[in-house]
């Protein structure tokens, strides 16, 4: 944690509050919250404003709410037994006292009752169509009739429940409109109207939760979009900065790491820089006077001399000579194992370079009275190499040749093939081999050279002492 | 061969050793124009023939003054002479000049490498003096060659007489196949073509005392063909 502060000390703990997504998403749920106990009256109050609305709308209805109701038909029909049960025994007078009465109570219905001779006593009103007198074809008729129509009718035995009592019958005819309703379904449809406006509300704030989650989603999507997004020199490039909440300070951390990251690689390159031209300035503060000491030594052979000074002559050339290829290794050797050396490695004809690089060195080898046995095939031999690299190898090794195998008097260069096939390019000399070099000649530097640039290169060299030196180049 | 004419633009910041070069070169017969920097470069090199750079210079480096002289005369020769021999520095050096040469270098090597160039570009060529090989004698301005005891004139074909002068620009070097199918032909070598062989082989039988035994064109096994000196 500590680190971190170090690294970023600008960096508060969060974003403040009114910016953070915590407090729109707080805001989200506290609106949802309060609005719940406001909403779900508001349904009902809704439900109860569409249903009236719906009443209100036809005319026929409304009037009929005004009618009045004596409710269920088996509260009507309960009332009417108890009449008559309560009626047993009781002169016409008595009978026609209770109809009256039963039918103050419901002024719309139609009562009469019936003498065991079947003739008609009371009707009320008088004016209802009951016929005088009811044989018993005619009561099975109007009862058939009757049963489960409207007006609502119910027949009670006076005196008695179920147990005909020779006292008659009485009957009460009500329309069904003053009756109990049976379950409308203009309520049904004022409950479904409040459910879908809870619904809808509901739809609502589930729409502003997603909205909100895919907001964050898009712009984390964005931020992973313009992470993964490099630049030129293959590192990632800042990016915009958006709202100031926890996912932009997401991005200002990534804008910071990308701006560290930056620097360092520049850093690291004012570096490779600075030792490219340390390099190139030692190997010109030591070849200089190299050159000049070459040059001195080289107008003295033009003074008259003795052999023997003839001879020592030549021997400082030499030395001249050798300390320059050994400031040449030692310089490739830093530039190579700091990794300074950029390779560009290409699918090459190795057999064309090697050929070109023989071409140069060849005069030095008949110079050196050395047999000369080039025998490459004709046919391209392709591997993946850095020419500049791959010369420098040939160059090197080339060189030990005429350094340490000039005895031999032999310099072959040949293809080997291996017994899967595999290609080889074969070095051979006939020098004393390399076990008895001593490295303080600098065959050591260059073969380590020859070697890490090998090695980058994908290939390997052995080295076979039987005879002379093979040295054979191969893909790993 | 009388170099008299030829003028040399030679750039080396070091004292003793610009001294010693060009004290060097007008022994071999060269003149010398010696800069110790890369400023006057460009106007110095109008009646020069051939430049030698030397790569660490004070102000404008040898790189930038080379590309400048190249852009300037394209048909000059360019030497670099570097003491650096950072392996990456060499392409860079070479993407203009025409060879590179490392510190520290023998004067008999900076003076071949010198004569090659001159060669390569047809100066030399502009002496009237004959070129003497073996039995034959090249006038190279006159495209013309003579069989020295009869005096009988050998005429070359357009191929032939294209590989012959390719070998004699790059006298003494032994050249590649792939560098003179390329440069004569103009188009990349294909493996195992007879076509450079069958030429040869014709160019040997007109030129040749006995075409079994080249004494001009010499086959250098493996590598390719070389014109001697």
């Amino acid at each position: 944690m500590t680190g971190y502060k170090q690294v970023s000390p600008g960096f508060r703990k969060g974003p403040r509050f009114r910016n953070s997504l915590l407090s729109r998403f707080v805001l989200i749920v506290v609106i949802a919250m309060v609005l719940l106990p406001i909403v779900l009256p508001l349904t009902f109050v809704a439900s109860l404003a569409i249903s009236s609305l719906l009443f209100h709308s036809t005319p026929k209805e409304s009037a009929e709410t005004k009618l009045p109701n004596y409710g269920s038909g088996i509260k009507i029909e309960r009332m009417w037994h108890e009449e008559a049960l309560a009626l047993h025994g009781k002169s016409s007078s008595d009978k026609d006292q209770v109809l009256q009465r039963v039918h103050d109570k419901y002024p719309e219905a139609t009562l009469f009752w019936v003498d065991s001779d079947g003739k008609t006593q009371l009707k009320l009103p008088e004016t209802s169509e009951v016929p005088d007198y009811w044989s018993t074809e005619k009561v099975v008729a109007y009862m058939k009739q009757a049963y489960d129509s409207d007006p609502f009718t119910t027949v009670a035995i006076i005196g008695g429940g179920e147990q005909p009592t020779d006292e008659g019958f009485m009957v009460l005819e009500l329309p069904r409109k003053y009756m109990n309703h049976t379950p409308s379904s203009n309520n049904n449809d004022g409950q479904f109207y409040g459910m879908y406006f809870f619904m809808v509300i509901f739809a609502l704030f589930l729409l502003l939760a997603y909205w909100f989650f895919r907001d964050i989603q898009k712009r984390l999507r964005w931020l992973e979009f313009g992470m993964t997004v490099t630049g030129k020199d293959g590192l990632p490039t800042r990016i915009i900065e958006g709202r100031p909440d926890e996912i932009g300070r997401l991005e200002q951390a990534f804008n910071h790491m990308v701006d560290v990251l930056h620097d360092s690689r520049r850093k690291e390159r004012e570096e490779e820089t600075l030792r490219k031209n340390l390099i190139s300035n030692l190997s010109h503060d030591l070849r200089t006077p190299l050159t000049v000491l070459g040059g001195q030594l080289y107008s003295f052979r033009k003074e008259p001399l003795s052999p023997a000074g003839k001879e020592m002559l030549e021997l400082m050339e030499g030395k001249i000579n050798d300390l320059s290829g050994l400031i040449d290794h030692l310089l490739s050797y830093n530039l190579l194992t700091s990794g300074r050396y950029s390779m560009k490695p290409e699918e090459l004809d190795v057999l064309r370079i090697v050929r070109l690089s023989a071409a140069a060195w060849y005069p030095l080898w008949e110079k050196a009275g050395m047999e000369i046995h080039i025998e490459l095939p004709e046919e391209p031999l392709i591997w993946r190499i850095d020419e500049q690299g791959f010369r420098r190898v040939l160059d090197n090794l080339f060189q030990n040749t005429i350094r340490h195998a000039r005895s031999g008097g032999y310099i072959g260069i040949s293809v080997l093939h291996s017994e899967e096939g595999k290609a080889a390019l074969a070095i051979t000399d006939h020098g004393p081999g390399m076990s008895a070099e001593s490295p303080a000649k600098g065959a050591g530097l260059g073969l380590q050279v020859v070697d890490l640039l090998l090695r980058e290169m994908g290939l390997v060299r052995e080295a076979v002492s039987a005879n002379g030196t093979r040295v054979i180049i191969s893909q790993k | 061969m009388n170099k008299m004419q030829t003028q040399v633009l030679y750039i080396e910041d070091d004292r003793e050793i610009g001294e010693w070069v060009s004290a060097d070169l007008k022994d071999r017969g060269y003149r010398v124009t010696w800069l110790t920097s890369g400023e006057q470069a460009v106007e110095e090199a109008k009646d020069c023939r051939l430049a030698i750079l030397d790569v660490m210079l004070p102000g404008l480096d040898g790189f930038t003054v080379g590309q400048r002289l190249k852009k300037q005369y394209p048909n000059l020769p360019i030497l670099m002479l570097s003491a650096r021999t950072s392996i990456d520095d060499k392409l860079q050096g070479l993407e203009f000049a025409d060879d590179y040469l490392t510190k520290p270098f023998h004067p008999d090597e900076l003076a071949a490498r010198l004569e090659v160039l001159l060669r390569r570009g047809g100066t030399v060529a502009l002496e009237n003096e004959p070129l003497r090989l073996g039995h034959l004698l090249v006038f190279e301005r006159e495209n013309r060659i003579v069989v020295e005891p009869t005096g009988e004139e050998i005429v070359l074909t357009g191929k032939q007489f294209y590989i012959f002068q390719f070998l004699l620009r790059h006298l003494g070097q032994i050249l590649t196949k792939e560098q003179i199918y390329e440069a004569v032909w103009g188009e990349p070598y294909l493996d195992g073509d007879k076509t450079l062989m069958v030429h040869i082989r014709h160019l040997r039988e007109k030129l040749e005392i006995n075409p079994a035994e080249p004494s001009i064109i010499e086959t250098i096994r493996g590598i390719g063909y070389r014109v001697k000196s």
